[in-house]
């Protein structure tokens, strides 16, 4: 072997060395800040603010042993808020760059809360910004929030690490609306052309409380016409709303029979809601089959609830009661907001491609005059793990 | 800039040569000079794209000999 | 022969199947989407029609010529002048392809991972990578693609699985709102990739069981169909109507699956499984691109020019398109058009002239006997 390709040899290991290693694009973790949770708002000039809460790498690395020795004492504090300004979210990305040490990451970016004033001025361009980087996920969580968000993620929550996991957490437990990134641009890009998002608010904080140690919950219902928000509803109506996109996870629905005293309060162990979407003559009709399957958690009546007589009541009633709420979404939603948040209009493309396509263009005209046919149906499955009702005497309780 | 990247690329060449020259046969003398001219054809390329990176391409020509048939595609 | 390496026709087999699919989940879904709309599912049967012909045109050619490449016979069928100038038209075409291949697995690597670095360098190590498998011999490569396929689909069907949580059946209807034709247009683009099943004609002959041959690049055609279809049926169910809105969408519903807040973020894997296929696929074309330039030129050995050529690939790579925009318009527009009037176009017209040559012959011989 001549030296020349020895010397060739070794050459070409040692450029495989600064090849393979990837300098350009090595990110060490302490060079870096993670974006947990991000705000947009419109400031009265029409810039965009917008809010990062940011996880610093160090500090929670440690925090793990301080939570478990200093008990709790070192959770908040643990996130920086920092705010940048900007024409569009791109801009104020690279204001909010220049007040950071660190690098921003949007991998492990949660939630988006929009401030309610940019949430009505439109929200399409700042989707289009969080589903075009690749590094922000399609899954991380949407919210309005009344007033700014950035007063939502500045909060110093008392059990969670960040403001942002706190929404992130409430938005998955499911009680009301939750709505990801993809799921959002999905209902923008529908043929309904609305949307409705989760809307937070910040709970007063507790006596004795410093001001910002306290939690933004969900509480209300954002309503979307094309990109701007027109409106919202309070979270008793969400639960109709619910009920009818078919997304109901979690309710306690309280009844009263007639002619007794007391309520009783049954929990939702599962619902299903199908949609049978009808055009006869030119109306637009839609059926919509509830079915509730729950279990008794409260009986403040005198009534044995292992009497199927009564069971038969109670399924009476939880029905007039869903139907009610159903009944109210729809009263504020289609005829008052004209905002197609259930989707009939995918429903009917569905079934009445044909029909459908001619009447596409006036479909917010024709919404409000669907006829909503609520037929629901509820069974009580178990009665707890009590039968009669306890603390009552024997000879009290009604067979 | 554009002399550098132009020293890389000739490093580049001047690597697969040492590697290939001494591994072909002797005898081979077609396969030397059919090495020879697609190094060089590829040396000339890298230089001529280096120095004009707007060069009009393969796919610029493919694309005008299809380009009827592709405008059926286009929305 | 150059090649005294042999496989079996099951590995042939496998290593069709990255070759095809590797790139045809990038791009093409979305693209599919855009014309098919909900019916994109059904667009990769009809796309894979043109794929089982393109097997039967290059088994029926191999059995004409049985020790011989795409490259060699056709200078038999058409005459040394004719025969060398299609063997050009091949060799330009494949290296070609297979630049813009490269130049979609650098776009991606690059768009989603490592933004910063330079394209060159991603695409760069790729082909050196390959460059040793290819030097290694066909056989070398049938047996990576043997280790690596079963884990790709294994994968993709594990991801498929992982995502059935974010699953909405409703997206998939109307079926057929307008009629076949939007499927059948979604099926131009995809089809374009079936096509590629042509370098079949550049392994057949260092099959080691010849008659399973075509059962094998048949089972291979069906397998890509199958898997191209569950990947967009997948895609439709979790993304539905904003498909076509992205680059690559069966990517961004990987990204997007979350198992109880602990499996998420899975992607990296994914992408490190991906890119085993995608260096199968590249092998694959690189090495049916070095063989026949060696043939063409009729040399005794094929490796001395693996790395020039090697070199020459990275530059059509960089060559190939200005921008990731252009890239996807001439892979929507004239593309499939150019792959099939070359991959299965010229082949039948081979075929052709082959058979009328026989028959001719025979005529003679019998006359003359």
């Amino acid at each position: 072997m001549s030296i020349v390709q020895k010397a060739a040899k070794i050459l070409f290991v040692s450029v495989h060395l600064i090849l393979l290693s990837g300098c350009w694009d090595r990110t060490e973790v302490n060079d870096l800040a993670l974006i947990v949770g991000l705000g947009i708002d419109q400031k009265k000039d029409g810039k965009i603010m917008l809010t990062a809460e940011l996880i610093v790498p160090q500090a929670v690395g440690g925090g793990g042993q301080m939570m478990g020795g200093g008990g709790g004492s070192g959770v908040s504090g643990q996130t920086v808020v920092r705010s940048g300004t900007g024409t569009t979210v791109a801009d104020a990305i690279s204001n909010l760059q220049e007040k950071l040490s660190r690098r921003v990451f949007w991998g492990h970016t949660k939630v988006v809360v929009f401030g309610e004033k940019a949430a009505k001025a439109g929200i399409r361009q700042h989707l289009d910004f969080l589903s075009r980087n690749p590094q922000i996920r399609l899954r991380s969580n949407v919210l309005v929030s009344k007033g700014t968000a950035k007063s939502v993620l500045e909060l110093l929550p008392p059990i969670e690490q960040s403001s942002a996991e706190v929404l992130r957490e409430l938005s998955e437990s499911q009680l009301l609306l939750r709505v990801t990134i993809k799921e959002a641009m999905q209902m923008l890009s529908s043929d309904a052309d609305v949307a409705a998002l989760p809307m937070v608010k910040i709970l007063p904080p507790e006596k004795g409380k410093k001001d910002l140690q306290t939690i933004a919950f969900i509480q209300r219902t954002a309503i979307f016409k094309k990109d701007k928000m027109i409106g919202d509803i309070d979270d008793k109506l969400t639960r109709g709303v619910l009920w009818l996109r078919n997304e109901i996870k979690r309710a306690n629905v309280t009844v009263t029979l007639k002619g007794e005293k007391g309520n009783i309060t049954a929990t939702l162990i599962r619902a299903h809601t199908e949609f049978i979407p009808k055009y006869e003559k030119g109306k637009w009709k839609m059926i919509v089959k509830v079915t509730a399957e729950d279990d008794i958690i409260l009986n403040g009546t005198k009534l044995d609830l292992l009497n199927p007589k009564y069971t038969k009541m109670i399924e009476k009633e939880l029905e007039n009661e869903t139907n009610k709420r159903i009944r109210a979404a729809l009263k504020t939603v289609q005829k008052e907001m004209k905002a197609d948040i259930f989707d009939f209009a995918d429903i009917f493309h569905r079934k009445y491609p044909r029909e459908w396509n001619q009447v596409k263009n006036r479909w917010e005209q024709i919404f409000p005059t669907v006829e909503v046919i609520v037929e629901t149906k509820a069974y009580v499955r178990r009665p707890g793990v009590n039968t009669a009702p306890q603390g009552l005497p024997e000879q009290e309780v009604k067979q | 800039m554009k002399a550098g990247v132009i020293l890389g690329t000739l490093v580049l060449v001047a690597l697969i040569f040492l590697y290939e020259w001494p591994r072909i046969n002797r005898t081979q003398k077609k396969e030397k000079v059919v090495f020879i001219v697609l190094l060089s054809l590829g040396t000339i390329l890298a230089i001529m794209l280096i120095l004009n990176p707007d060069l009009p391409g393969p796919t610029q020509m493919i694309e005008y000999i299809y380009k009827p048939l592709g405008r059926m595609l286009e929305k | 022969m150059i090649e005294k390496g042999k496989i079996s026709a099951m590995q042939m087999g496998i290593m069709m199947y990255p070759t095809i699919t590797a790139t045809a989940i990038l791009l093409v879904p979305a693209i599919t989407a855009r014309y098919a709309k909900q019916d994109m599912w059904l667009s990769p049967f009809w796309a894979s029609l043109i794929g089982f012909l393109t097997v039967y045109i290059a088994v029926q050619l191999h059995h004409l010529y049985p020790q011989k490449t795409l490259i060699e016979y056709s200078e038999d069928i058409l005459g040394k002048f004719l025969g060398k100038a299609v063997g050009f038209i091949f060799l330009f075409f494949y290296l070609h392809a297979n630049g813009i291949i490269i130049r979609e697995y650098g776009e991606f690597v690059v768009g989603n991972f490592l933004s910063h670095t330079p394209l060159v360098v991603v695409m760069g190590s790729m082909i050196l990578v390959c460059s040793f498998a290819v030097r290694s011999g066909v056989e070398v490569i049938g047996r990576l693609a043997e280790v690596i396929v079963p884990v790709v689909i294994i994968l993709i069907l594990a991801n498929i699985i992982l995502l059935i949580p974010d699953m909405k059946v409703e997206n998939m209807f109307p079926i057929m709102e307008k009629g076949i034709m939007p499927s059948l247009m979604g099926a131009i683009i995809p089809q374009g990739w079936f096509t590629e099943f042509l370098l079949i004609a550049f392994l057949l002959p260092y099959v080691d069981d010849r008659n399973k041959g075509k059962k094998w690049g048949m089972i291979s055609v069906t397998a890509v169909m199958l898997t191209l279809s569950l990947i967009n049926i997948a895609v439709l169910f979790v993304l539905g109507g904003i498909t076509s809105r992205f680059l690559y969408p069966a990517f961004s519903a990987v990204r997007y699956v979350s198992i109880a807040d602990f499996l998420e973020h899975i992607e990296a894997i994914v992408m490190a499984l991906w890119v085993a296929g995608v260096f199968v696929k590249i092998a694959v074309f690189y090495y049916a691109l070095v063989l026949g330039t060696a043939q063409w030129l009729n040399l005794s050995d094929y490796r001395p020019i693996t790395f020039p050529i090697g070199f020459l690939l990275l530059l059509f790579a960089v060559w190939s398109a200005p921008n990731l925009i252009e890239l996807i318009h001439f892979l929507g527009s004239s593309s499939p058009f150019y792959r099939i009037s070359i991959q299965t176009g010229i082949p039948l017209i081979l075929l052709f002239i082959a058979k009328w040559r026989r028959k001719t012959n025979n005529q003679k011989l019998t006359q003359q006997g």
